[in-house]
């Protein structure tokens, strides 16, 4: 068997990194993101650009852009119920989303992933 | 045309038409109060057989897109266990506005008999057209099927979340009904539809 070099094997798995990112941001589906959103009223309280009783989409996407566990932290938000600032200063438990089917963990990625691209 | 022989109808008619010589009043309007109770009894019954759950969702219309939805949802299955059926949030309480309904109802037969929405990708290109039918009709009744449970005073400070207490009452003064906000919480949205508030 014959192995790689370094500098190639660094070679084969950026590659990799790259057509996986690639892959996971064109699986975005933006209309079943926003369709997931209306459905869970999250609109209610979030603009795509304008703060609301929550901060706005673009905002959120802008304080967790380049950060590796963003899409980890909003998916735990959006479905543990854990509590949210308001702006008054009060806290609440933030909106569990829901799927159809329950528990629909791609739905949630693919929904977080669309508040994080705006 | 001979008057001797008359059809049956006509004698009927006729016979429904002369006054008794063989009853009192009193026993012919006893025998009419029983039989109206009876047929009130029977109508009622029946209509009321075609509000429940089970009847809705003999067609598979019902039961292969709108029922499965409905059923992921709270007014299914919740921690108090109190379910509003087909009819709790889609047929009136009161008479006048239910006959109306039921007689509405009546018409959409012939979608069944055409088939109009017998797949499930005819359903999804004409959902939204159906939620709209169903929005209009509970905004002009000022969503009473919703009030039927839910109602403004009684809703509490205390136990409602902060942020959905303070919309309540901001809705209550601007005159809102709840169908301007909650609409798909027992089915999904139709995909063309935009929430006003984006």
């Amino acid at each position: 068997m014959r192995y790689l070099s370094t500098s190639k094997l660094a070679a084969v798995i950026g590659g990799a990194v790259i057509v996986m990112a690639s892959t996971s941001a064109l699986a975005m589906d933006a209309e079943a993101a926003k369709g997931l959103a209306r459905q869970n009223n999250c609109l209610k309280c979030h603009g795509v650009d304008k703060d609301k009783d929550g901060p706005a989409y673009n905002k959120v996407a802008a304080k967790y852009k380049g950060k590796a566990d963003a899409e980890d932290k909003l998916i735990r938000h959006i479905t543990s119920g854990e509590k949210a600032k308001f702006p008054d200063g009060h806290e609440e438990e933030h909106k569990i989303v829901k799927t159809t089917p329950p528990n629909d963990k791609d739905q949630i990625k693919n929904l977080v992933q669309w508040i994080l691209a705006q | 045309m001979s008057t001797d022989n008359p059809g049956m109808l006509k004698r009927f008619w006729i016979s429904i038409n002369k006054p008794s010589a063989k009853y009192s009043v009193l026993a012919l309007g006893a025998v009419f109060f029983v039989f109206g109770i009876l047929f009130w009894g029977g109508f009622h019954t029946g209509l009321e057989m075609t509000n429940t759950l089970e009847f809705c969702t003999t067609c598979h219309e019902m039961r292969d897109n709108v029922y499965q939805e409905y059923k992921q949802t709270i007014h299914y299955s919740n921690r108090s266990g109190v379910r509003a059926v087909c009819s709790d949030c889609h047929v009136p309480r009161e008479w006048g506005p239910k006959m109306i309904r039921k007689a509405k109802a009546s018409l959409e037969v012939w979608g069944k008999l055409t088939g109009s929405i017998d797949t499930k990708e005819k359903f999804e290109a004409k959902r939204m057209q159906l939620a709209e039918h169903e929005w209009a009709r509970m905004k002009a009744s000022n969503s009473q099927e919703c009030r039927n449970c839910h109602n403004w005073d009684a809703m509490s400070a205390e136990l409602q979340k902060q942020t959905p207490y303070k919309k309540h009452m901001k809705a209550k003064e601007e005159g809102k009904t709840c169908i301007d906000c909650h609409k798909g919480i027992a089915h999904q949205l139709p995909k063309e539809y935009v929430d006003p508030d984006e």
